[in-house]
């Protein structure tokens, strides 16, 4: 029983792990803008799994489109801003959220994604480059405020762009100007 | 607060400007009368040749007396000189330098190491992930001998107020010793590359990280914490060279007893006598996280058998916030070497307002002051005085700014303390404008050389201001116990300067001239027995002066700008080399606003004559051309 239910796991795993290393699923294939079908010669695993595309970084897995319950009350920005102090976020990401130890909140480079239920998510969980968990010391309401806030500094996705934003499409609105200061790369450079 | 000190340009009169005229006409009344300097052409050319040398010129101890080709530690010697005795590159022959050959490690973060050359191979090691390579220099390129992968933990990456950086590593006991980022020490044997011991010394997820470079003297290895803006408590230990275990650790704040100040500690000024001055210069409770770490370079005296270092800033960063002298943060420690024992103390900025710190390096000279060889400590602190301070005793001997300043007012010999200027203190959320230096100084960590020929100092040094607004904070364990938010510009207004390279006489306590530079320098530099110093600038060109009279002789644009340490050794065909790194990051990020600042790198350069290598043909005589 409960070998069967490991191999069971294996070979989940050995599938997903073969769609998501790009040997050739089907319906990635059939995506291909030039028409070209690539094989594998000599691969003898199956030509697709039916999972579909649940390993495809494109395709969001949850309610990233989600939008802030406070919206854009200036009440909760303000209250955001307030905690966001409190809470010494200014000490890593600056005062007006610029960056600094940690990355910029203004710009348009997010690594965990710029829309509100992305930045909920990274503010509860934290990241592993040094981003504190604040899901433990924080109810939901104020960790929304705080999300209000950083959504309002400069670099904030909007709920219905953020499938569009994953792949790097900007709404038409977005305005990217050339910077002469901007050869160090900002936090978009991530060294290692 | 009065206002005939002010100058048109809001700089405070009382301030010692020196700006390149100024420092002219000091020098020439001084030193050289009826001696003319020229001015300073707009590219940063220094012309003032005929102003050459230091007033005494001074010697140090060249312990632990390392080969002559070689470059074994950060500094090379104890004393923190960063001089070397070759003179194949010289004066007559430096414009002849072009790149021999160049590395890569791979990582973007800021390179401010010096890589260290014993047996025929460099060794280097990349800020995070810290990675460490051995080159081959026995064979054309500097192919790579072996890599040493440590794995620190990424989320040190950010807890690292100022960029993952790693300021060196050190060399001893057939070992290549450095700190990870994540608050490990580590060994790694020179030929394999294989790990020999891996001490744990702080949780870094409490917002301790390790920045400095490992220091070797004898059989013990010297580390330091950082996390001056995080709210940690400072520390110096010593391991044990051969298991990696921790012999001592003491404390910058808190008891006697954990800042190891015992019977053998003698003060010489009565604001550092009595019990648990590390506890009662603070308010209850705030000592625990009053920082003091201890990021900059170690020195030592082998006769003494004592080290020297400094303390960083108070935590947190807000003054408001903790009345007292916050001892003994931004301070200089003597400590002996094999017990840990404080034997002497200064504290250079009393209830430390701007983020000062005292990491900068303690250079130990040997100076004829006031008459006398005296044994001294010379020390470039952030707060901008220059210190002479005798380093048996403690006593302070000089001090005199390096660069414009207008915190203090000057400083009162009567108490051994900078007189505080009350208009540029801060003040909870209210602007403050102009505070010159601003947190980072006049200087930051990057440490100078010495050159007993010239008998003056070479030192990579900002043009800068910061206004500055304070937040009340409180401490959260593993984010910024800080509170300074800042903007910094030049002294000299929107498009003026931001660094300088200057050649201070410590004995005189002047600069003796000055190169101005648009973009801070922050590289260390090196002085030469061919009369040549080497610096870097934060817009990417590494340069070779005459060390006599500043004149700039070769320049070289790199990929990425320089905040690393220059060495020059002798390669394993008798050549002589000259290697920097490029790869801008750490401080110098603060004028990441500014246009021409570079991109990041990651780029080892090595130069020689014509770019010749091993490959070549032999090197030529000493002196020649």
């Amino acid at each position: 029983m409960k070998t069967a239910g490991i191999a069971a796991i294996a070979l989940a795993a050995a599938a997903l792990g073969a769609s998501a290393s790009g040997w050739i699923v089907a319906h990635v294939a059939q995506g291909r803008r030039d028409g070209v079908v690539p094989t594998n010669i000599g691969y003898q695993g199956p030509a697709s799994v039916a999972l579909g595309d649940i390993a495809g970084a494109a395709v969001p897995g949850g309610a990233i489109d989600m939008p802030n319950p406070y919206g854009t009350s200036p009440q909760a920005i303000a209250d955001g801003k307030r905690l966001y102090q409190a809470m010494n976020c200014a000490g890593c990401h600056g005062y007006d959220g610029g960056g600094n130890m940690g990355p910029a909140l203004n710009d348009a480079y997010w690594r965990y994604g710029g829309a509100p239920a992305q930045i909920y998510k990274t503010i509860y969980e934290g990241r592993p480059q040094g981003m504190p968990a604040w899901g433990h010391a924080l109810p939901a309401d104020q960790l929304w405020k705080i999300t209000a806030y950083v959504s309002s500094l400069g670099g904030g996705v909007d709920p219905k762009d953020a499938v569009a934003a994953l792949r790097g499409d900007r709404p038409p609105s977005t305005d990217v100007k050339a910077q002469p200061n901007a050869a160090e790369g900002g936090s978009a450079v991530e060294g290692q | 607060m009065r206002d005939d000190f002010r100058q048109d340009d809001g700089i405070v009169s009382a301030v010692i400007r020196t700006r390149f005229a100024a420092a002219i006409v000091l020098l020439s009344a001084a030193l050289l009368p009826g001696c003319s300097g020229t001015s300073p052409s707009a590219d940063g050319k220094a012309t003032a040749r005929a102003l050459a040398i230091g007033s005494g010129h001074g010697s140090f101890s060249t312990a632990p007396d390392a080969a002559a080709g070689d470059w074994t530690s950060q500094a090379r010697d104890y004393a923190n000189s960063r001089y070397s005795t070759l003179d194949q590159i010289n004066t007559t022959n430096v414009g002849r330098l072009k790149v021999a050959w160049t590395f890569s490690d791979g990582a973007l973060y800021g390179h401010e190491g010096a890589p260290l050359v014993t047996g025929g191979t460099m060794y280097t090691v990349s800020p995070f992930p810290n990675r460490a390579f051995a080159l081959d220099l026995t064979k054309p390129g500097g192919p790579i001998k072996w890599v040493y992968d440590p794995k620190p933990s990424p989320m040190a990456i950010g807890k690292a107020c100022c960029d993952p950086v790693l300021r060196g590593w050190a060399i001893g006991d057939g070992k290549l010793i450095y700190n990870l980022l994540d608050d490990h020490v580590v060994a790694v044997d020179l030929k394999t590359g294989r790990e020999m011991w891996r001490t744990t010394m702080a949780d870094v997820s409490h917002g301790v990280t390790m920045t400095m470079s490992a220091f070797v003297a004898g059989d013990k290895v010297f580390v330091g914490n950082s996390g001056g803006e995080l709210g940690v408590s400072g520390w110096i230990a010593a391991l044990d060279i051969h298991s990696g275990k921790e012999l001592w650790r003491a404390y910058s704040t808190g008891s006697d007893h954990g800042v190891k100040i015992g019977p053998r500690f003698k003060p010489l000024y009565p604001q550092y006598k009595g019990k648990d001055l590390g506890l009662r210069t603070w308010p209850a409770g705030m000592a625990i996280h009053g920082t003091g770490a201890v990021w900059g370079f170690i020195s030592y005296d082998p006769t003494l058998n004592l080290i020297y270092y400094g303390t960083s800033n108070p935590g947190p960063r807000v003054p408001a916030q903790r009345p007292g002298d916050n001892l003994w943060t931004s301070a200089v420690f003597a400590r002996d070497a094999t017990t840990g024992e404080a034997v002497w103390a200064y504290q250079f900025t009393p209830h430390d307002q701007w983020d000062y710190d005292g990491v900068n390096e303690m250079m130990l000279l040997d100076l004829t002051i006031g008459g006398r060889l005296r044994h001294t400590i010379v020390h470039f602190d952030r707060n901008t005085f220059a210190y002479v301070l005798d380093r048996a005793t403690g006593e302070v001997l000089r001090a005199d700014n390096f660069a414009p300043q207008n915190w203090s007012l000057g400083f009162d010999w009567r108490t051994k303390r900078p007189i505080v200027n009350p208009a540029k203190t801060p003040k909870v959320g209210e602007k403050v404008e102009h505070i010159c230096p601003p947190d980072i100084g006049q200087k930051d960590w990057e440490p100078p050389s010495f050159s007993p020929r010239t008998g003056l100092i070479y030192v990579g040094i900002f043009n800068i201001c910061m206004d500055l607004t304070n937040h009340k904070v409180s401490y959260i364990a593993g984010t910024p116990y800080d509170g300074m938010e800042m903007t910094r510009h030049s002294v000299d207004g929107k498009d003026g300067d931001w660094g300088a390279l200057i050649a201070w006489d410590p004995v005189a306590g002047k600069v003796a001239w000055r190169i101005p530079e648009k973009f801070m320098v922050m590289s260390g530099t090196i002085a030469t027995a061919g009369d040549l110093a080497f610096y870097g600038t934060t817009d990417g060109w590494f340069k070779a002066i005459d060390a006599r009279s500043g004149k700039l002789l070769w320049k070289q644009k790199l990929s990425s700008g320089v905040i690393g340490q220059p060495i020059t050794y002798l390669g394993p065909d008798g050549r002589q080399y000259v290697a920097v790194a490029s790869g801008i990051g750490g401080a110098a990020m603060v004028q990441s606003g500014r246009p021409g600042l570079p991109a990041r790198g990651s780029t080892l350069y090595v130069f020689s004559i014509d770019g010749k290598d091993i490959a070549e043909t032999p090197p030529p005589a000493a002196g020649g051309t």
